[in-house]
């Protein structure tokens, strides 16, 4: 048979789990995520003709980041909602249907007067 | 890409499997991943080895679609704001979304996200980013709105290619 290969594709390693070291922590993540959001909205008033574009661009600023703290053998979706503070109620959640002992997510919510950010970071494991 | 340089346990467990059997031996604990009943059906081949199985998985944003919006209707309906409830109303959606989901038995994985929001004239924006492979990953929203409130629900699909 010879060595199955996936010709271009990421080599077959043969691990079923991530390493202790590659794994997707919450806490790491959360702490990204957390950086970016003070770095990136400290100032930020709620302009509703800006805010696609900020939304857009903070949700590429996290995957990139998130890609190069080495998360090599996950897939990872990055969900940001920024919404006008007017004191009024928003409830959100979300439920997942992966392999619990790889996958995992991590959040983190930014309030200043004018305006709410939460961030959601999702990572699976790429068999 | 790196490649990890240390033999995983189940090479040096068996070595008397050659590759080939080795590499069905792990695709066959990944499906295991799935309860019974979910199993999906694969005939195991030599092709199955050789090249990615299930090549024409694509996403199918439609039905999805379809789903959320019935079990957003089902829970939301005629109901009104109401900031006691709404704790109940966003775990109900997403649990019923994402239990309609598995039953198509596709050997993808979920994400689902859901959020309700009172209808007072601010505004809303959300945008995501994904990292995945996009010729069978795939992502549908879903939003639907009533006198008092607004919903959101986002979908994210992420295959399992054995």
């Amino acid at each position: 048979m010879g060595d199955p290969g996936r010709g271009d594709g990421p080599g077959n390693t043969y691990s079923l789990r991530a390493s202790a070291r590659h794994r997707f922590k919450s806490s790491t993540v959360k702490e990204c995520i957390r950086a970016i959001l003070k770095e990136k909205l400290a100032d930020v008033q709620y302009i509703p003709n800006d805010m696609p574009q900020l939304t857009m661009s903070l949700s590429e600023a996290i995957k990139d980041r998130l890609k190069e703290v080495g998360f090599d053998r996950y897939k990872m979706v990055v969900q940001v909602v920024i919404g006008e503070q007017r004191g009024e109620g928003v409830n959100m959640a979300a439920r997942c249907f992966w392999d619990a002992d790889n996958d995992s997510c991590a959040h983190d919510v930014f309030m200043n007067d004018s305006l709410f950010c939460i961030v959601a970071a999702f990572g699976c494991f790429y068999y | 890409m790196t490649m990890e340089t240390s033999l995983s346990d189940t090479r040096v467990a068996k070595p008397w499997l050659t590759i080939w059997q080795q590499d069905v031996t792990h695709r066959k604990h990944v499906l295991n991943l799935f309860p019974s009943s979910l199993r999906p059906e694969i005939f195991w081949t030599s092709s199955n080895v050789t090249s990615k199985t299930i090549l024409n998985m694509i996403f199918n944003a439609d039905e999805a679609h379809n789903i959320v919006k019935e079990c957003i209707e089902s829970v939301l309906g005629k109901a009104d704001y109401n900031h006691n409830k709404v704790n109940q109303w966003t775990a109900a959606i997403v649990e019923q979304s994402l239990t309609h989901l598995v039953k198509l038995g596709k050997t993808y994985k979920y994400i689902v996200t859901c959020a309700v929001m009172q209808r007072s004239g601010a505004g809303l924006h959300t945008a995501s980013s994904c990292f995945w492979d996009t010729t069978t990953d795939g992502t549908c929203t879903v939003r639907w709105e009533n006198r008092t409130m607004n919903c959101i629900v986002n979908v994210f699909a992420v295959a399992i290619i054995l």
